[in-house]
């Protein structure tokens, strides 16, 4: 005896599914078998839209062995007649009162008035679908539409008892396909949200070596400086993850490389004057070239999730003793993102040839950081930038 | 009766192909690899061959260098999916009729394997 189902609790519980799982092709997958197993036919299928290559592909396939068709082997263009016949618009009203194709009603389909007269090929498309049919082991389709767009087509196969579907049952394997369509969609938007935050992202960066660049015009003597200083700045944090001083979270590495692309952006807010200057500063100047700090992290505050990015920019002249500039913090309290780089920024100072005066040795320079350790600098950089000098890496 | 090979390691693929063919008049024989598809092209004499590209034991390309190697010259298509240039390239100068790739629209499997067979 045939066991009446529930299709509206039924209907309910794919609907959780569409909630709680959201990865929609393993929740076809679920449904498919679902529908099996409770529905008792040999076989049920869905067609997929690819929307990247344009094409659909039977995807998921369910049932006895023998009526299985392989997943991801078969693929359908335009061209194809039960596509044809789900996609253009004309043929919808031969449909409309059931909410799919079933394969018996083509035969009454083809000698319907409208058919017979119209003589645009209907009669032909109709030929070709009921020969598709079975070859993909289906006695019925039933279209997915989101917005007139053929998202998917559930195949249905024999059922066990011989029976034919009744309209009830066709209802809820409609309702069960828009549902469908619904999650596919939605995983789609999804999708593209992630490739668009990618490409923002990606074109930032690209924006922020650019406009590193243009610091660097700014000032002949600082050229190439900031990509030394996010060298360095890099390799200190490596040395310092490698020993296991320090354990950064996941994104540290991105954000210091960004920083240390950044970390004299403010002084695109300093006259070329002071910049340039090749005398030494008066009082009044000096102030004005302390502001770059300032200025480089309001230039990024409208930037959301870049905080770790603008801490390194704005403290990169803070001193472990307190004594340094714009806030004057101390200790632990700096940002290790701009302790590292201050010891990066100062090794490349030293190191490269200024307005005032001739590049010094590395030898001098690691003396000279070495001798600032726990006073001007950070000690754990420092130490990781003494030990990659000792390993012959600077 | 024309003889087609189908050399696939999934089962689903096996029979449907072999339900495929069927219905159009030929006689179909299955290997799920490479070893059992040597063995039948020799016993058989297909008069073609379908061979899938990506297999466990032995990939297509592999059949195809025993076969040759043994100087038989028998007809194949590959079935093939995502692949390396190197595997066409290979496969080319092994002397391969044409190539199906996956997903196939069935309607081109069929002129194809067709096309070949009643040459």
């Amino acid at each position: 005896m045939a066991i009446k189902i529930d299709y509206k609790k039924e209907l309910e519980s794919a609907a959780k599914g569409m909630i709680l799982i959201h990865d929609p092709r393993l929740l076809m997958k679920l449904i498919v078998r679902s529908i099996v197993q409770r529905v008792h036919i040999d076989h049920a299928g869905m067609i997929l839209y690819d929307p990247v290559k344009d094409i659909y592909v039977l995807s998921i396939s369910r049932g006895a062995q023998g009526s299985r068709i392989p997943e991801g082997f078969i693929r359908f263009d335009k061209t194809n007649p039960i596509i044809k016949f789900f996609c253009q618009k004309e043929y919808k009203y031969l449909v409309e009162n059931r909410n799919a194709l079933v394969a018996e009603d083509i035969n009454k389909m083809i000698w319907k008035e409208s058919v017979i007269s119209n003589g645009n090929g209907t009669k032909e498309l109709l030929h070709d679908v009921s020969e598709q049919m079975p070859l993909l082991n289906a006695v019925a389709c039933v279209p997915a539409y989101y917005q007139h767009n053929l998202l998917a087509i559930l195949l249905l196969g024999q059922r066990d008892d011989g029976n034919r579907f009744d309209q009830e049952e066709l209802d809820f394997f409609s309702a069960l396909a828009s549902d469908v369509a619904m999650a596919i969609r939605n995983a789609q938007l999804f999708e593209d949200l992630k490739r668009e935050a990618e490409r923002n992202r990606n074109l930032f960066i690209q924006t922020t070596i650019a406009l590193g660049s243009a610091i660097e015009a700014k000032d002949a003597y600082t050229h190439g400086h900031t990509e030394r200083v996010t060298k360095y700045a890099l390799a200190i944090a490596r040395q310092m993850e490698a020993t296991k001083i320090y354990d950064f979270p996941p994104k540290f590495f991105e954000n210091l490389y960004i920083a240390g692309l950044l970390h004299d952006i403010g002084k695109i807010g300093v006259a070329e004057s002071i910049l340039c200057k090749v005398d030494k500063l008066t009082e009044e100047e000096y102030e004005i070239m302390k502001t770059h700090t300032t200025r480089g992290a309001e230039i990024l505050s409208p930037l959301t999730g870049f905080d770790e990015v603008i801490n390194g920019v704005k403290f990169h002249h803070e001193r472990y003793d307190g004594k340094g500039y714009p806030t004057g913090l101390k200790g632990e309290d700096i940002p290790i993102i701009a302790a590292i780089i201050a010891v990066a920024d100062t090794y490349d100072a030293i190191t490269t040839d200024r307005s005032y005066r001739k590049g010094l040795s590395k030898e001098i320079a690691i003396g000279e950081i070495q001798k600032f350790s726990c006073k001007q600098f950070h000690p754990l950089p420092v130490n990781a930038l003494v030990e990659l000098y000792n390993k012959g890496e600077l | 009766m024309a003889k087609l090979l189908i050399v696939d390691d999934e089962s689903d693929v096996r029979e449907f192909a072999r339900s495929f063919f069927k219905k159009r008049g030929i006689e179909v024989f299955l290997a799920s690899g490479g070893q059992q598809a040597l063995d039948l092209i020799a016993k058989e004499r297909p008069d073609l061959v379908l061979l899938d590209v990506r297999m466990e034991e032995m990939t297509g390309v592999d059949v195809l260098k025993y076969l040759r190697k043994a100087n038989d010259q028998t007809k194949v298509i590959m079935v093939t999916g995502v692949e390396e240039e190197e595997t066409f390239k290979e496969a080319n100068s092994l002397g391969v009729i044409s190539y199906i790739h996956k997903p196939l629209i069935l309607e081109e499997l069929e002129k194809v394997v067709l096309a070949q067979i009643n040459k």
